[in-house]
């Protein structure tokens, strides 16, 4: 009897082991194909041959303008690099701002009592289901009326306050015990003390989760980069990559090198901060 | 109250923690004397709290009001203007103008009122009823099961003329309708006639009505703005990926929740380096012998199956979360790479299997064909989405999943489909509702970077949604005011949606 259900468990173990697998295979075959394609020289890109016969990493500084493309043997013209560090600061800019405004708003609607706070919260709630294309052509005309366009700080003040992160964080401080907000209180610390040396350290994991969302939305951020800037110095990597496409397009190789670039950051920020962000998700998600 | 806790550490915390308060305590009770002598001291601390919240919320308020706030009240009053940014065009007031020239109809023939009202009143019905037959599958209304079948019949018979006539949107809309249907007919009810019979009934006769009308509909009227409606059936037909996708996510859920290698740390590395060599034998034997895209298939399918021995599912987790993760313009760019008609490695597979077959056809031309530009859409994003925050929620939710419940079940005999028919899947119904309702409306808004970056909209608007339609309005045309207004249609559309899970999400908590 114990036999035949552990047989019988260990044969359902098999199948889906095997159904995984090839889920994800499925999965990941594009990302397959885009790396062997990065690696390809131009004459085997249009071969139906995954992997490449003759690997060459020569797309790689070709992209990043290091060395001159061979066919027409000048230097591509964009600038990669500099796509790279704006699309870095715009994120680091975007989250250290949204982070710490939110935080400390979130701090307001959990940890004080006032009058008219829920009405408050609820307002801030009511907006996350306003469309952003609603937002944007009027922030877009607020933007080209303070001559904003074409700037960094166009890019990123507009973005930089979140009612999502306010109630993300809202959810997190709610957690902390109130009883260690009337102990600091009798120990004589005022709110600021309080918010910084016991909330904010409470509630880290909320924060790395909203740090690691924010960020990532950001570097990943197309449509407002997209009508603010038409200078190309500014590009982010999204906009970047759009205008890549356009004037490199037929050249596969040379495209899914940029696009393993513009992956790879990415990858590496998942890797280190899974925990957080799938406990962030599900907190935003379930509760919302 | 914290005497308890503290009394348990050493004597000395003790004694500090009570002179603490008693220095607190007394200038606080001067204080309180004295407000109440004067009066209105519960006002003034309110104040004070006021203020101290206002000096924590002041830098988050002032974006708020910036750039949510008042942009919002901005944008209402704009769609009510000709607001352009061309300096040709004067700028004038212009009322209900822009709505009335989006959502009306001019009389291209001696147009029957008639005809119009029925539609009117047949799409009236349908709404309502799709409210109403939500309604009475949360209420268990009586009678609902028949309604259901009703309703599955019709939109069978949808799909059955929509498939004959090659009629795309009669099999979607069919298809939606099949589905709610069976869903309904599908409950454990007895088969009777009751109030819950209702919204099926309506719903299946407005469908009906409105397809008979639609004929004479399209003879007689011209919507003023074809376009509107033309990206408007877009971009729900984009929609049609997220029941797939929810029942992908829910699959992948189903599979993962529980661990998978049953065995010690010793063991799962041996198991898993016994994989790999396999995966590199086979796939090292296939590519040799003359097949090298084969023997890579197989050497990552044991690679990937390795790799799940060895880290257990959390090596599936990540790697399904991966393209929600890397989700973007890059990921855009690869699909439109591989769906390349000529170069990419989708029809170069097809053509090949075609070719090997034996069979004459070629394959579509994906993002090119007006047929197959949306199918295209959609398969992309399902691939993005399946493993994404939806999987995330249903794993919560699995694991939400009372224990006794399952184990009862078991006892009693049930089967794994009996099992999840009747336990887990009712349990899961926060969650699935949750996950539709933001699938719906973050569906209502895509579909702007995919068309901006894979198909500029084409072919002939095939794959522009109503986002990309307000992102050519305002800033290609630079016509503001008309495209403000067609975002204030979204988002009532957007605040139906979320009116429903307001209305029903509460009280679907299953405790």
């Amino acid at each position: 009897m114990t036999n035949n259900f552990a047989s019988r468990r260990r044969v359902s173990l098999t199948w889906r082991l095997a159904l995984l697998s090839v889920l994800g295979l499925m999965i990941s075959m594009p990302f397959v194909w885009m790396v062997a394609s990065s690696f390809k020289q131009r004459a085997e890109v249009e071969q139906p041959q995954i992997v490449p016969h003759h690997a060459t990493a020569h797309n790689y500084p070709i992209v990043l303008t290091l060395e001159k493309e061979p066919v027409q043997n000048k230097k591509l013209d964009l600038q990669f690099g500099r796509w790279y560090f704006n699309s870095v600061f715009m994120a680091f800019g975007t989250t250290l701002l949204q982070v710490l405004t939110s935080a400390l708003a979130a701090y307001a609607f959990a940890r004080l009592k006032w009058k008219g706070r829920d009405q408050v919260f609820m307002l801030y709630l009511a907006t996350m289901m306003i469309p952003s294309v609603v937002l944007t052509i009027p922030n877009f005309q607020g933007m080209v009326s303070l001559h904003f366009i074409n700037t960094y700080h166009g890019l990123i003040i507009p973005v930089a306050f979140s009612a999502f992160g306010t109630f993300l964080l809202r959810q997190f401080m709610m957690s902390v015990s109130p009883a260690l907000d009337e102990a600091a209180t009798i120990d004589g610390a005022n709110h600021w003390q309080i918010f910084w040396d016991i909330v904010m350290p409470l509630a880290r994991p909320g924060l790395i989760a909203l740090t690691v969302m924010t960020f990532l939305g950001s570097y990943q951020s197309f449509f407002w980069p997209l009508i603010m800037l038409n200078d190309g110095q500014l590009f982010p990597m999204s906009v970047g990559m759009m205008s890549l496409d356009t004037s490199y397009g037929r050249q596969t190789e040379l495209i899914m090198a940029a696009t393993v670039m513009n992956i790879a950051p990415l990858i590496i920020v998942f890797s280190i901060f899974q925990k957080y962000l799938v406990s962030g998700l599900q907190l935003g998600g379930v509760k919302g | 109250m914290f005497g308890g806790k503290f009394s348990d550490g050493n004597g000395k915390q003790t004694m500090n923690f009570q002179q603490v308060q008693q220095k607190q305590l007394a200038p606080r009770a001067k204080v309180k004397a004295k407000t109440a002598a004067r009066g209105g001291g519960a006002g003034r601390r309110e104040r004070a709290a006021i203020l101290t919240a206002l000096a924590f919320l002041l830098p988050n308020l002032i974006g708020f009001l910036a750039f949510t706030f008042f942009p919002v009240i901005f944008s209402l009053w704009m769609s009510f203007t000709n607001w352009s940014l061309k300096p040709a065009v004067k700028f004038e007031y212009v009322g209900l103008r822009n709505f009335t020239d989006l959502l009306g109809v001019n009389a291209t023939g001696p147009g029957a009122p008639a005809v119009l009202a029925g539609f009117l009143v047949c799409a009236l019905a349908v709404t309502v009823a799709l409210v109403g037959a939500l309604w009475a599958n949360m209420a268990q209304w009586r009678g609902i099961k028949l309604g259901g079948a009703l309703l599955a019949l019709t939109g069978a018979g949808f799909v059955f003329v929509g498939c004959t006539h090659s009629l795309q949107g009669l099999v979607l809309g069919g298809g939606a309708a099949l589905i709610c249907g069976w869903s309904m007919a599908a409950k454990d009810a007895p088969w009777e006639f009751g109030r819950g019979t209702l919204p099926g009934l309506v719903l299946s006769a407005g469908a009906i009505g409105l397809w008979l009308l639609s004929g004479a509909m399209t003879h007689a009227y011209q919507p003023r703005d074809p376009y509107f409606w033309q990206f408007f059936y877009n971009t729900i037909f984009l929609m049609i990926g997220i029941p797939f996708g929810i029942a992908g996510s829910l699959a992948l859920a189903l599979l993962l929740h529980q661990d998978l290698p049953s065995g010690e740390a010793r063991q799962r590395v041996v198991g898993a380096a016994t994989m790999l060599v396999i995966g590199l034998v086979m796939g090292g034997v296939i590519w040799t012998q003359g097949n090298p895209n084969a023997g890579l298939i197989v050497g990552l399918l044991w690679l990937i199956a390795a790799l799940g021995i060895g880290f257990n599912v959390v090596a599936f987790r990540t790697l399904f979360y991966l393209p929600t993760f890397t989700a973007g313009v890059a990921l855009m760019i690869l699909w439109k790479a591989l769906y390349n008609p000529k170069t990419g490695p989708i029809n170069v597979g097809l053509n090949a299997i075609f070719h090997s077959l034996g069979i004459h056809a070629t394959a579509p031309e994906w993002l090119g064909d007006v047929a197959w530009a949306k199918p295209a859409l959609v398969l992309m994003g399902t691939w993005t989405c399946i493993g994404g925050t939806s999987m995330l929620l249903y794993l919560a939710g699995l694991s939400n999943v009372p224990k006794e419940l399952t184990e009862a079940a078991d006892i009693d005999g049930a089967g794994p489909w009996a099992q999840f028919r009747h336990v887990t899947w009712p349990q899961l119904a926060p969650t699935t509702f949750f996950i539709t309702i933001t699938s719906i409306i973050g569906g209502l808004q895509g579909g702007f970077e995919q068309a901006r970056i894979m198909t500029a909209g084409g072919p002939a608007g095939s794959t522009t949604t109503l986002s990309y339609y307000i992102y050519n309005k305002a800033f290609q045309d630079l016509d503001m005011g008309y495209a403000s207004a067609i975002s204030w249609i979204l988002f009532v559309i957007v605040f139906a949606a979320t009116a429903l899970n307001w209305k029903f999400g509460k009280g679907l908590e299953v405790d």
